[in-house]
């Protein structure tokens, strides 16, 4: 499935990963991921196993993440994190242990394991 | 020079592989052991490094793979399964074999490569990124000595990137990965810069890092790693801590300080936050002072350099060497060194007795005092722990079961019990045969132990404990015994037992040393032919040893060594038949009486004696050597325990307790039954030194026939 997103019955959102998530389509990224957050309560992202994730890829979704919490809307995702997320979040030290201010002082569900 | 180094290395290495194979082992029992890990790891991080410094590039490239999985399992990534133990294991004897090859001699990888390939398959992703990726696999340790790692230093780096890096073609995480390169990193990247959404130029990077990194490369090479994006990102290079450091602790600053001094904090705010009396960092966070993610990667630097200088402070100081390593070729020169010394100071004190010249005589007193303790402080350099031998058997017993499809688990204890080196050198075949036998032989396939109402888990105990002036050496497994009708009908078709023969079980068990001896139905890769108890046998006895069997049918068989602790010089009791001297290990003698012609006569050549009420056979040595010359009125028996057994030994005289270097007699004598060596006297005279046991098993086999 490209890069997209779909409302669900419930009025949800569901945003489609694509097989890439970097620097090259950080744009339309974070455009859809906005337009997501503007008009539905919960956000979700559905990731494809093997996408790629740049540091780019990773700060869009801690961006989305504090706009969420910002405007008390849910940014989540559903399924396993892919592979390629676990890579880039090891090696760009991006591990989160302590709750985040940005996130209701919860633990970060993108970088921190829970969910 | 470098050839010393050489084999100083493949030395050191051999050791630390026996220590790894030892953690290994343990590290299965306890997986969860973090100082086991942690132990294998160094193991792996010193046999690297100083293989890479001598020039042992195979072992450095290799042990690295392994190590890289072991930091792994250190840092929490990943967990101790048989699987990952089977293949360091492998990788263990790939190393020893590695070893054994000549620096740039081609080598066979071949073992190697399915042993990294096995081991890739166990590591979570992140350490092995796909083809493609531009991302490179996370920590990777330099191959570094352990004098490097006394030169180590910690720095603190802020590395704030330009926001369009990547838009310039620069990959931060490529750069964070070339410090980790130079040494231990740990990364936190700083997201609190990051806007909302609606403010985020998507391609800008707004992400920055601290990196606390240990490493024994200068300033230089970090600054190095930066030297093409320097003009355009902000970097702050502080060292934090360095072995160096003259007032170093082994803690490390508190979280407020660290704070301050990355400007994360101010020093009024870190007062007012203390006043406040609760977790420093939790009341930080609370106030909305410092993000939790500051709080967090300050916190990483306290721990990483805690665990720095803990590591630094455990290490015995390069310059204060506690211990030096001789060649083992120097130290059996030493000991032959004193041994003619205890000679000569015999013959000493023997010239100055017989001079009577007192000063001389206080003299070759202090001498025999001083050769005393030279002795004795030279047998102890050459006494080594038993357990440093226990590692392999357990490997021995772990590979075995495996092939058998049996589950056995060993279990040792007096690791710590110490022997002359030569002795556990010596030790090693009879042990492999007996605990070979006992899992092929001895412990039952997990069907037939269930059947019985045992545990499938089959358990082979080794051990070793001091007992006088010799060590047992216990092996004992829970199997199924020893069948005392089948071995002693084999005996006796062998013509080893007569059909109507009482003999004791013990006697009966001892058969199974004799050579050739099986009753094993079927020959396997493991035991069965009859050769190894054998073997034993003579190994022991070589070592001036004995072996006791015991078994009980259904329950287990416990067999016991019992060794002496030296092999150089013994104590002894020197006598004297005729004109002759000999020597009886000490160890043995309970007690001497005298002798009488009335008493041989009243006992009418039944060789028997009364001892406080007690009847004690004894051997008439004098005759058993065919000395003719005449008897004394009063001779002396020499009462030995001989397992258990009290026997007296018939002399002419007890000349008193001696010191015994031991020669051995040379090839021509090897076979002579009862005379296990030779030592030279004062005088220059030779005794020779008598094998009580095989003396006693000699007259028994005499009589049997």
């Amino acid at each position: 499935m490209p890069l997209n997103s779909s409302v669900r019955e419930n009025g949800n959102v569901v945003i489609t990963s694509g097989n890439s998530l970097t620097i090259e389509n950080a744009a339309e990224f974070s455009r859809i991921l906005r337009e997501a957050l503007d008009a539905a309560h919960v956000v979700a992202i559905e990731f494809e196993a093997d996408v790629a994730i740049d540091i780019i890829g990773v700060q869009i979704l801690c961006s989305a993440c504090k706009s969420a919490s910002g405007s008390g809307r849910k940014f989540t995702y559903s399924g396993p994190q892919p592979q390629g997320l676990t890579d880039i979040i090891f090696s760009s030290g991006a591990e989160r242990y302590a709750a985040c201010k940005h996130n209701n002082d919860s633990t970060c569900i993108w970088f921190g394991g829970a969910q | 020079m470098m050839e010393q180094a050489i084999a100083t290395y493949r030395e050191e290495a051999g050791e630390l592989l026996a220590e790894l194979e030892t953690s290994l082992l343990d590290l299965e029992e306890t997986p969860d052991d973090n100082d086991l890990i942690n132990r294998v790891f160094r193991a792996m991080h010193t046999i690297k490094g100083s293989g890479a410094m001598f020039g042992f590039e195979e072992i450095a490239t290799f042990t690295h793979e392994v190590e890289t999985v072991f930091d792994m399992v250190r840092n929490g990534k990943m967990t101790v399964t048989k699987r990952l133990l089977d293949l360091t294991l492998q990788s263990r004897d790939h190393i020893t074999y590695l070893l054994g090859c000549a620096i740039g001699e081609g080598v066979d990888r071949s073992a190697g490569d399915e042993i990294i390939a096995g081991l890739r398959q166990l590591v979570p992703r992140p350490e092995m990124p796909q083809k493609g990726s531009t991302e490179v696999p996370a920590i990777t340790l330099p191959a570094v000595s352990e004098e490097e790692l006394a030169n180590e230093s910690t720095w603190r780096i802020r590395f704030r990137p330009a926001p369009n890096i990547l838009l310039c073609g620069t990959n931060p995480i490529s750069l964070i990965n070339e410090l980790r390169g130079l040494g231990t990193a740990h990364v936190v990247a700083q997201f609190d810069e990051i806007p909302q959404l609606a403010d985020l130029v998507p391609e800008n990077l707004y992400i920055y890092w601290d990196i606390i990194l240990t490493t024994s490369s200068g300033e230089d090479a970090i600054k190095d790693v930066f030297i093409f994006v320097e003009d355009d990102c902000d970097i702050k290079i502080e060292l934090i801590d360095s072995s160096g450091l003259i007032d170093r602790e082994e803690g490390y600053k508190k979280l407020g300080d660290i704070l301050v001094e990355r400007g994360d904090l101010s020093p009024v705010e870190m007062k007012k936050v203390l006043m406040l009396q609760k977790r420093f960092g939790e009341l930080l966070v609370e106030q909305g002072i410092v993000t939790p993610e500051k709080v967090q990667s300050a916190l990483v630097e306290q721990q990483h350099v805690k665990s720095v200088r803990k590591e630094r402070s455990e290490a015995p100081p390069a310059e204060a060497a506690a211990s030096i390593r001789v060649p083992a070729e120097r130290l059996d020169q030493l000991i032959n060194l004193v041994g003619e010394m205890v000679t000569v100071q015999a013959h000493l004190s023997q010239v100055s007795l017989a001079g009577g010249y007192s000063t001389f005589i206080a003299i070759s007193e202090e001498v025999e005092r001083l050769t005393n303790e030279l002795r004795d402080t030279a047998l102890n350099i050459r006494m080594l722990p038993i357990g440093s031998t226990f590692s392999k058997f357990k490997r021995l017993v772990r590979d075995l079961s495996n092939e058998l499809g049996k589950e056995i688990e060993m279990e040792t204890f007096g690791a710590e019990t110490e022997l002359d080196k030569t002795v556990i050198e010596k030790l090693n075949d009879p042990l492999v045969h007996i605990i070979r036998n006992s899992i092929d032989h001895g412990i039952e396939m997990p069907e037939a132990r269930r059947a019985a109402g045992k545990s499938p888990v089959g358990k082979v105990y080794l051990g070793a404990e001091h007992s006088g002036d010799s060590v047992l050496v216990t092996i004992r497994d829970d199997g199924a015994g020893l069948d005392r009708d089948t071995i002693r009908a084999k005996a006796v078709e062998r013509g080893l037992l007569s059909a109507t023969a009482d003999v004791s079980d013990r006697e009966i068990y001892a058969q199974i040393f004799a050579p050739g001896f099986s009753t094993a139905a079927k020959v396997t890769s493991v035991s069965g032919r009859g050769v190894g108890m054998d073997v034993v046998k003579r190994g022991i006895e070589g070592l001036r040893g004995s072996i006791a069997v015991d078994s009980v049918r259904g329950t287990g068989t416990t067999i016991t060594l019992k060794i002496p602790l030296t092999l150089a010089i013994i104590d002894s009791l020197l006598v004297k038949i005729g004109k002759d001297h000999f020597v009886l290990p000490l160890a043995a003698v309970e007690e001497c009486i005298e002798l009488t012609s009335d008493d041989v006569k009243n006992s009418h050549g039944r060789n028997l004696a009364n001892v406080r009420g007690a009847i004690v056979p004894y051997i008439p040595l004098r005759q058993h050597f065919q000395i003719t010359d005449q008897r004394p009125e009063i001779e002396q028996i020499v009462i030995a325990d001989i397992h258990g057994t009290k026997v007296g030994f018939v002399v002419d005289s007890v000349v008193g307790e001696h010191q015994t270097v031991i020669k051995s007699l040379g090839k021509v004598y090897r076979d002579v039954k009862g005379i296990s060596g030779a030592t030279i006297l004062g005088d220059g005279t030779v005794a020779l030194i008598l094998d009580m046991n095989v003396l006693l098993q000699n007259i028994e086999q005499m009589e049997n026939s």
